[in-house]
């Protein structure tokens, strides 16, 4: 049995805490009194994952057992989850490619022809050969790519099919062979609250058209957060649009959860708490941060990039969506959930070096927004462990970098939209049309492996909701220029972020730090 | 007996500088260089004598650095204009002075804006095809006639140059200033013609996109004559340093680019494709009309000839030095155009005196030196950008 | 940051081992200690025997008996007797091993394992590792609390003779507790003999609380006896009964000689400890009180039957009659 979640209360016994900053992470002695939130141990893994995996496709949850869903002659469509799940990337073999696998095998076995494998990567950058075999496994790539494993192109017109609109005049358009396809299995991975459910099909196969009714600023600042769905105007918005694609299309969904094993046993004192670090732990804390400190900037990242995640899975669940995701949504709160009492008026958070975009890539300045102000300050049912007008301090260095080839509109955003204004209702009004219409960034996006246009914009609008709530944001050794250039302040350690903070929290404010990776959700009372 | 920077023939300093300069280090110490390694020194000379009828003494109120002044001192410009200079040479030809003589049509004691370009009135040849045609910097007498080889005054050994406290003149260069121009103003008029000539180069259509490369003076001033006298639409400036950014978007600059990235940048605002060749910089296909390169640097030039789009027109605002790629130019078709000096005989220079007063020109000369401290004013006259200066003058009468 | 304030930082708050206090909100969330077993195959390997024989031969055997007077009998029995076997003993001090291990055969000595209780033996990483190297100690769980499967089988099943002491702790006050039944079961099913030994005169020399003997070259003696095979079909508890006679009837040879623990033995007089009652080695049931063992007699005339009576002599008693000198009552001057 592991241990729940709980909250720490900073007393003279407790050891400096590890914090996450960026590619590489430090210890920090917080202030007395301070409390840090604690996600639950994790969980045991299932130990036999692929007989997990056929008696969920043998016994669905209201729908009949996938065999009998698969008829000879019928197209079917297996999309999965794209590089943006899980993060960091789960060591080989992939859920995903056991599933598929799987399936395939029943398929076969059914004498189903037409198959065709699809990436639900929406607007996210397109996944390298490499990276669709890595998540595929060799056979399933061997027998399907090029031709009938693809990434999702919401760009392709004459590849997308408008089913037409919600009642709110939301309009849906995705992926045409999907749409036009007898059955939909979808594989999908539910890192956090956020994802699954609805959104897989709705997001992961749809064009900025149809995306652009919910990754708005409105929306966002209306969703409360977005890892609580039925507090999430986004996902009110992905159940409107699923709910009319259930009438075309018949969707099997099978949907995955894991451990919060998120770091391998090298690094094992990243998943342990402080004080219960034994002294190989620290003998390999120091070692690991001294050469981490050491290595040259590319070859750090290159070794961070490539560290895969020993996850256990906790559950997979397949059948009818709307009945499967309430189960795989228990599971994530069973790794995730922590109650806390009230809110603070200062949060920390320490950033990790990867976000679901970064992925072999580089995490430039927005995205170290959206992971702190959107995914990272958004780990909250109910309220914010912030209270409104409170400070964020987010420990990164927020190093002036972009990968040229994945994020090409996040140069011009960053180096052009950003110095004119940093509000996001002012960008998305003036700016989000241009970038998603640019010939060359759609051009990119088709071709090269560059996210879409629009993406920085959805990335700002991501941390709209925790700039509207948030008094000031901190970076603590953060890079002057580019937090400065977002609208931010940086400070060189965490005793000069809160004699910042004091003009707006004043000089004893209640502090909180939610200690992530590994996930943690906190259920504020 | 005047005192004088003199420019003279010393192959060995000369070669000592152009060497030092091509390397990286000595690029970024250029000033020091053109201060202390090139063959310059402060002498006290005779006083240049009148060439003849038409021609006064002027004394030099203020007197400008120029770009070209410190691509010569420091080996950088072309040796092509080698002929057309003559040894040894008084720089300096951004002049607001006082005339010492009654010449017709401009009294003695007058205030005056020198056009430099000594072309067949002044030298007494008959005309050629283009003075008669009032296009004077076009002349091809430059090297004939009564006074001694020299484009401009500044470059020819007869009539001295601006760096001094005496020169001469002759009546079809001077360009009276009006009382309300003050003399750092009045100094901006040369540049200012040659921006206007620039400017007047090429066909700007209405609504037409541009970007000028340098934000140095020329760039500056181009982009003040391209926002007066065109119809020009966006105006793009690529500039360096902080002050210049400011002082662009007092011009009426669109938008101002670092360097670093332009290409991206004007990639955007004008929806072209951009791309990246295995070597070399990237490039547009799209991009906007018309370029001016105004840091006259291989590198603003090759800048330029990437982002202009098919059929667009580049023009070379400063004085050229190094190699470029001139692929686009084949590929996309360009124009390349030269703009040297001023024209339209004299009417530039007329427009330039008229934005001189009303534009807002305040603080452009930031420094003025008396000769005597001429090393040091080279010096920052090379670092003007970064030292947050447009343009550093001499005092000579100081 | 340098490395010296890294570490300094890291070493905020924790001991010198490195642990790290717990957090006062964090102690509820405390997780059980994970016990792990200690490994000690290392210390049963070829080298980790050279090592042990070599430290028997020239520290430990050496210090034990120039600081007691060791009188060893009855080794006779082990000729021709092949392993494995398990020895069993009475235990009253921490002697009581080195005087074994010392006074074993060679043979033996070599291919011995004792058991050791894991919660004070392997509680600590070097106290394990010093019991492991000098003993070939494995841990023994005693307390039963976690389901720990024993070693013991194995031992044996390498062929490794075991020796144990069924009494599950050292005696308090030097007096026989009660036999537990694993050393019984083991022989039983495994169908090994066993080995009585007895001891008298440790407690004397080296109670509980001390950690050098008594000055003076207390008097110490280890008896072996005629190892005991398990019969065809015996039940465990029977076996366990006859261990507990032959350890008893070996302690009695102090104070009664050969022949008259033999005969004690088969009259059934000794005093045999069992149910919670323990007993003065050597003790007999109808013994005459005399100065010394008034205790035991009056236990005997108390008449109370077998297993579960409590005993109710007097702590000191006990004590006294545990210390007294064995032998000659005098201390020698000079040596023999």
């Amino acid at each position: 049995m592991s241990r729940p979640g709980f909250v720490l209360d900073v007393d003279e016994r407790t050891p400096p805490l590890l914090m996450h900053q960026g590619e590489g992470f430090r210890l920090e002695r917080l202030p007395l009194g301070a409390k840090v939130i604690y996600p639950p141990d994790s969980l045991p893994g299932i130990r036999n994952v692929d007989a997990a995996i056929k008696h969920a496709l043998l016994n669905p949850h209201g729908t009949e057992p996938l065999p009998e869903l698969l008829t000879p002659g019928m197209r079917l469509t297996i999309v999965f989850d794209d590089l943006s799940l899980p993060l960091p990337p789960m060591q080989t073999p992939d859920v995903r490619q056991r599933i598929i696998e799987q399936v395939l095998e029943m398929a076969a076995a059914k004498g189903v022809d037409d198959v065709e494998l699809i990436a639900g990567n929406a607007l996210h950058r397109r996944m390298t050969p490499a990276e669709l075999r890595r998540t595929v496994g060799d056979r399933v790539f061997q027998a399907f790519f090029p031709d009938h494993l693809k990434n999702h192109d919401a760009e392709d017109h004459d590849n997308l099919l408008h089913m037409g609109k919600t009642k709110h005049g939301e309009d849906v358009e995705i992926n045409r062979r999907a749409a036009e396809s007898d059955l939909i299995v979808y594989v999908n991975i539910t890192l956090t609250a956020m994802s699954g459910g609805a959104k897989s099909v709705s997001v992961g196969l749809a064009s900025y058209k149809s995306l652009k009714h919910h990754h708005n600023v409105h929306t966002l600042r209306h969703s409360n957060s977005f890892n609580d769905p039925p507090n999430s105007a986004m996902h009110h918005s992905y159940e409107r649009m699923k709910g009319l694609i259930d009438e075309h299309v018949k969707v099997f969904t099978i949907e995955t959860t894991l451990n919060n094993e998120t770091f391998p046993s090298s690094m094992g004192f990243l998943n342990k708490r402080e004080w219960e670090w034994n002294v190989r732990d620290q003998a390999s804390y120091v070692a690991v941060k001294r050469a981490n400190e050491l290595l040259p900037a590319k070859t750090r990242r290159r070794i961070w990039q490539s560290t895969a995640a020993p996850y256990g899975v906790t559950g997979v669940h397949a059948g009818l969506q709307s009945e499967v995701h309430p189960i795989t949504l228990s599971n994530v709160h069973r790794q995730q959930l922590t109650e806390v009492n009230g809110q603070s008026d200062v949060a920390i958070y320490g950033l990790p070096y990867i976000c679901p975009y970064n992925v072999n890539s580089v995490m430039n300045p927005i995205l170290v927004m959206s992971l702190g102000l959107g995914y990272f300050f958004n780990l909250y049912k109910n309220k914010p462990i912030v209270r409104q007008g409170g400070v964020a301090i987010f420990y990164h260095p927020v190093p002036n970098e972009f990968h040229p080839v994945h994020h090409p509109s996040y140069i011009d955003f960053f180096e052009e939209i950003l110095t004119e204004s940093t509000d996001p209702v002012l960008l998305e009004t003036k700016y989000e049309e241009q970038f998603a219409t640019d010939p060359w960034y759609i051009q990119l996006y088709r071709n090269s492996y560059a996210y879409h246009g629009v993406h920085p914009f959805y990335m700002w609008y991501w941390g709209a909701h925790a700039l509207e709530h948030l008094g000031d944001v901190i970076f603590v050794g953060g890079n002057r220029k580019t937090t400065a250039r977002m609208g931010f302040r940086s400070a060189t350690t965490l005793a000069d972020a809160l004699e910042m903070a004091k003009d707006t929290v004043g000089s004893s404010p209640s502090i909180t730090y939610q200690h992530a990776p590994p996930l943690t959700l906190a259920d504020v009372r | 007996m005047i005192l004088a920077l003199e420019y003279h023939r010393s192959p060995a300093r000369f070669l000592a500088a152009r060497g030092l300069t091509a390397t990286r280090a000595g690029g970024k110490m250029s000033g020091m260089i053109a201060g202390n390694v090139s063959p310059m020194r402060l002498v006290n000379r005779q006083a240049p004598e009148l060439p003849g009828e038409g021609w006064t003494r002027v004394t030099p109120r203020l007197s400008g650095i120029c770009g070209s002044d410190l691509g010569l001192l420091t080996g950088r410009s072309s040796p092509y204009l080698s002929p057309m200079t003559s040894m040894p040479f008084v720089p300096g030809h951004e002049i607001v002075g006082e005339t010492q003589d009654d010449v017709p049509g401009v009294p003695k004691g007058s205030r005056v804006v020198i056009d430099p370009v000594l072309s067949c009135a002044a030298r007494g040849t008959a005309e050629c095809r283009w003075c008669a045609s009032g296009q004077q910097s076009r002349c091809d007498h430059i090297t004939a006639g009564r006074i001694s080889a020299g484009l401009q005054t500044g470059f020819c050994a007869d009539t001295g140059g601006g760096w001094s406290r005496q020169f001469v003149a002759h009546a079809r260069q001077l360009h009276v200033v009006p009382d309300s121009l003050p003399d750092d103003r009045a100094v901006l008029a040369e540049p200012l013609a040659c921006a206007v000539h620039s400017v007047r180069r090429v066909k700007v259509a209405s609504g037409s996109t541009a970007v000028i490369i340098g934000a140095g003076t020329v760039g500056l001033l181009t982009l003040l004559a391209l926002r007066q006298l065109t119809d020009v639409g966006a105006v793009y400036v690529v500039a360096k340093h902080g002050h210049q950014q400011e002082k662009a978007k007092a011009l009426g600059a669109t938008a101002i680019i670092e360097p670093g990235k332009a290409v991206r940048a004007l990639r955007r605002v004008t929806t072209a494709r951009m791309h990246s060749p295995e070597r070399g910089g990237d490039f547009l296909l799209g991009g906007v009309d018309v370029a001016f390169e105004c840091t006259g640097g291989a590198g603003g030039l090759d800048t330029a000839l990437r982002l202009v789009q098919a059929g667009g027109t580049v023009v070379v605002s400063g004085m050229p030095g190094g190699n470029v790629d001139l692929t686009p130019l084949w590929y996309r078709e360009l124009q390349l155009v030269g703009a040297y000096a001023s024209g339209a005989d004299g009417a530039d220079f007329a427009d330039a005196i008229r934005l001189a007063e009303s534009a807002p020109l305040d603080g452009y000369v930031g420094t003025t030196y008396p000769l005597a401290r001429w090393r040091e004013a080279l010096t920052h006259a090379a670092d003007a950008g970064r030292l947050g200066t447009v343009k550093v003058a001499f005092a000579p009468a100081r | 940051m340098s490395i010296r304030r890294e570490v300094k930082l890291l070493r905020h708050g924790r001991d010198w081992r490195g642990r790290s206090t717990v957090p006062k909100s964090a102690q509820p969330h405390e997780l059980e200690h994970e016990e792990r077993e200690f490994p000690t195959a290392w210390a049963r390997t070829r080298t980790a025997v050279r090592a042990r024989a070599g430290l028997r031969r020239t520290l430990l055997k050496p210090v034990v008996w120039s600081q007691t007077t060791p009188v060893v009998e009855g080794t006779e029995y082990l000729d021709g007797v092949r392993g494995p076997v398990v020895f069993v003993a009475n235990h009253t001090s921490h002697l009581d091993t080195p005087l074994i291990l010392g006074s074993l055969p060679e043979r033996f000595a070599d291919r011995v394992a004792v058991g050791a209780a894991s919660d004070y033996f392997f509680d600590v990483r070097w106290r394990a590792t010093l019991t492991a190297i000098f003993f070939n100690a494995f841990p023994v769980e005693r307390y039963g609390s976690r389901r720990l499967r024993s070693l013991a089988l194995d031992l044996v099943d390498e062929g490794w003779s075991l020796l144990l002491y069924p009494e599950g702790t050292r005696s308090e006050d030097g007096w026989m507790n009660p036999f537990k039944l694993g050393a019984s079961a083991l022989c039983v099913t495994k169908g090994i003999p066993c080995v009585p030994i007895a001891l008298r005169g440790s407690y004397a020399a080296m109670p509980r609380g001390r950690n050098w003997p008594q000055p003076g070259k207390p008097r110490v003696t280890v008896r072996y006896g005629r190892p005991l095979v398990p019969e065809e079909g015996e039940d465990v508890r029977a076996f366990r009964v006859r261990m507990a006679k032959a350890v008893s009837q070996l302690a009695a040879e102090e104070d009664l000689g050969w022949y008259g623990a033999l005969r004690a033995a088969a009259d059934d007089r000794l005093e045999v400890p069992g149910g919670a009652r323990s007993v003065r080695p050597g003790a007999l049931a109808r013994e005459e009180p005399t100065a010394e063992r008034a205790g035991e007699s009056k236990a005997g005339k108390n008449g109370k039957t077998g297993a579960g009576a409590g005993e109710q002599v007097a702590h000191w008693r006990r004590i006294w009659s545990s210390t007294e000198p064995l032998g000659e009552k005098r201390r020698k001057v000079w040596r023999d």
